[in-house]
């Protein structure tokens, strides 16, 4: 368990890497492979709440540490309505909450219906891009909401949706190799006691 | 809930509070560490970016080149490799003498910088360049091209690669002037403008501003971020509006097309 769990914090930094190689798809509304959101969502569903919680501090906060703008600067008298930015850590909050709806279909998850959580991870990614974009809203007043920027947002989801079968035979190969088994601990139960009654 | 996930909760909610809680400069610090381990992936990332260029430019010729195979020898082939080559390099050469010229044009001294990566993050409208702490790249610092302004230096990189953000950004606000005209306006990018051509919007005009469509912007040199008299844009439509009034500006930038910037001096208030 504990050499899995470290493996997934490999994993995201090896993820937080490549993504520096995606470039965002200028013809398709700047939509883009979210990688490291993927792994994280993946991961999330294999793993309890404690080890969820962790790496989404972690992405969250690398995230943040990538993506965050600075002061805007200049002098406030000519510049007198400041665009504010969005607080730096926010991201944790948002990956912790995408990670809890991930775990929320975990029994599905771990009784081998994977795509549930496939089709859950475009629905975790949407709800996370609308809830940032939503905040920036908030933040920064009046509201916006173009049909550029649901597509974006849709075609972000979709997108990296579509990877996430790769990453979950990534993790239960890794699973495998460290002898972590995921599965769900009433199935194992029950299981050991058919094994036993058919004995 | 079990305990341990309880605990685990109330541990990660004090980590985000921690991180929310971090002041402008630890943040700064933060994104200094986290980049200076990124940049080997950055630069590599980049070479490939312009690798993956060359190669699909590559086949594109070769697939002009398939076609003209049947009719012509395989000397008549090479020599028109050799042509085309010459023509790559004739374009650059051009290419690099309008740099430049633009460069000998500014009255003041500007270092050139390469845009390695376009729009690295989901929201902001940013690039990143080729310089950083060690070229004598400043925060805040004006970033032009040959059209025009383009926005200015966001964050400094210590080791070669700083992040610019655009004019096309809500929040890069500039204080410009409209050419023939009194009227004065903070100018900034629009929330959520992604494809074609984007308009900046140009606020805080008096109520009854007469300027018509086609008349230049340029930055007022107030502010203490962008120097005077560079080429912002130029009107596209003006909306009155009851208090003040407002108007739309094509940027005379074309963003789209970004390969080398300039980054201009700071500017001291």
């Amino acid at each position: 368990m504990i050499r899995y769990s470290l493996s997934l914090f490999v994993l995201v930094l090896l993820a937080l890497a490549a993504q520096q190689f995606i470039p965002a798809l200028t013809g398709l509304y700047n939509a883009r492979l979210l990688l490291v959101t993927l792994v994280f969502l993946c991961a999330s569903v294999t793993v309890g709440p404690p080890v969820m919680l962790a790496l989404a501090f972690v992405c969250g906060f690398l995230w943040d540490a990538q993506c965050a703008l600075g002061p805007t600067g200049g002098d406030p008298e000519i510049y007198k309505y400041p665009v504010e930015s969005l607080r730096f850590g926010y991201s944790i909050l948002l990956y912790g909450v995408i990670g809890y709806l991930m775990q929320g279909i975990q029994p599905l998850f771990r009784e081998g219906k994977w795509q549930f959580s496939t089709a859950l991870v475009g629905i975790s990614i949407f709800v996370y891009l609308a809830a940032e974009y939503l905040i920036i809203n908030f933040v920064r007043g009046g509201f916006v909401f173009t049909e550029a920027t649901l597509y974006q947002i849709a075609a972000t989801s979709t997108l990296t949706m579509l990877f996430s079968p790769l990453v979950f035979w990534v993790l239960f190969s890794i699973a495998e190799r460290f002898g972590h088994e995921i599965r769900f601990e009433g199935l194992k139960k029950k299981q050991r006691a058919r094994r036993r009654s058919i004995a | 809930m079990r305990p341990l996930n309880l605990v685990a909760f109330l541990l990660f909610l004090a980590g985000a509070v921690w991180a929310l809680t971090r002041s402008e400069r630890a943040v700064r610090e933060i994104q200094t560490t986290y980049y200076q381990w990124l940049t080997p992936f950055l630069s590599a990332g980049s070479s490939m970016e312009v690798k993956a260029r060359g190669f699909v430019d590559e086949v594109h010729h070769s697939k002009e080149l398939e076609t003209k195979l049947e009719t012509m020898s395989s000397e008549f082939d090479r020599l028109r490799l050799v042509e085309a080559h010459a023509q790559d390099l004739e374009e650059e050469n051009a290419r690099l003498r309008r740099d430049l010229e633009f460069q000998k044009r500014m009255d003041f001294k500007a270092t050139a910088a390469h845009v390695i990566r376009r729009q690295p993050t989901t929201w902001w409208q940013t690039v990143d360049i080729d310089r950083g702490e060690e070229s004598g790249v400043s925060l805040h610092q004006p970033v032009v091209a040959n059209g025009g302004l383009v926005g200015k230096v966001d964050r400094v990189g210590k080791t070669g690669v700083s992040s610019v953000i655009l004019l096309t950004d809500e929040a890069c606000q500039v204080s410009v002037q409209v050419e023939g005209t009194v009227e004065k306006g903070i100018l900034s990018g629009q929330r959520g403008q992604f494809e074609g051509g984007p308009r900046l919007r140009l606020r805080f005009l008096s109520r009854n501003a007469r300027i018509s469509p086609g008349t230049r912007v340029f930055t007022t040199g107030r502010g203490g971020l962008f120097p005077a008299n560079i080429l912002v844009g130029t009107i596209e439509s003006v909306i009155p509006g009851p208090l003040d009034s407002e108007a739309l500006v094509r940027p005379s930038v074309d963003f789209t097309d970004l390969s080398t910037v300039f980054l201009l001096p700071a500017v001291t208030p």
